[in-house]
């Protein structure tokens, strides 16, 4: 079902030599958690990537979408490869310093 | 007349591609009332929270509704969620904070986040859950004024 989003949700992969950038658009929700999850899955597993997600174009994100960010962190920290996000929005920024997931972006950032 | 409180309802069925349409009402009635965009942002979050906890935790696979319930008065917006689904118990009303600023990536959970946003972002929140009967979230935001109403 299609409830036609004004702010719909949209990821655009790019990959460059061996860094491969995940573009987001939209309101990142429960309603697209899955749509995101599915994306992602292919990419978080491959350790030949540096994955970068950049958020400039994402107008929202619940914890929903903060959760699965958390949980490609965990799995890029396990297999100590690569995870950054790029161009975060204010209001964004806002919510990952609230939440405590910015340190975990920060060391990721240091430790390579 | 500044006590006088109007009520805007909404129902709608309990999943989550209708949460968006939440969103924007509460854009609509918060932007009339003068709240700030960073308001609005943080209630947009909050309110979304509290419709999640409904769409995942009240009713499993069945089908159920949820109630928003918009109170405006002249300086306070009050948002209430309700189901008549499953009380949720992850949910801890004594308010602790479930950040993740005290832990290391090895030992973070991912969830609990939803309710520490809701707390964080509004200016009061009141949990009450009854098994069996359901769960009513409110959420209170006061307008701040700069300066002096004229």
């Amino acid at each position: 079902m299609n409830t036609h989003k004004s702010e719909k949700f949209h990821a655009k992969t790019e990959t460059v030599g061996s860094v491969c950038t995940v573009y987001l658009t939209g309101e990142l929700d429960l309603s697209v958690a899955p749509d995101f999850r599915l994306v992602m899955e292919p990419l978080v597993g491959d350790t030949g990537l540096d994955l970068v997600i950049n958020l400039k174009d994402l107008k929202y994100i619940d914890s929903t979408g903060i959760g699965i960010l958390l949980s490609i962190l965990k799995a890029r920290h396990g297999m100590d490869v690569k995870f950054t996000v790029a161009d975060v929005p204010p209001q964004i920024q806002k919510l990952f310093d609230m939440t405590g997931i910015s340190k975990f972006f920060a060391s990721q950032e240091n430790s390579h | 007349m500044s006590d006088d409180i109007q009520r805007v309802v909404l129902q709608l069925p309990a999943s989550a591609e209708y949460v968006d349409i939440v969103r924007l009402n509460l854009y609509g009635i918060a932007s009339k009332m003068g709240f700030t965009y960073e308001d609005i942002e943080d209630m947009k979050v909050a309110v979304s929270e509290a419709c999640n906890n409904s769409v995942l935790y009240a009713y499993g696979q069945a089908d159920g509704m949820v109630d928003v319930i918009f109170e405006v008065g002249s300086s306070v917006l009050s948002i209430t969620v309700k189901d008549e689904g499953e009380s949720f118990d992850g949910l801890d009303a004594s308010g602790e904070r479930l950040t993740l600023h005290d832990k290391e990536l090895n030992d973070v959970q991912v969830g609990g986040l939803g309710f520490y946003l809701m707390q964080a972002l509004m200016d009061d929140v009141s949990v009450v859950s009854e098994s069996g009967k359901g769960t009513v979230v409110t959420l209170t935001k006061r307008l701040n004024f700069s300066e002096e109403k004229v």
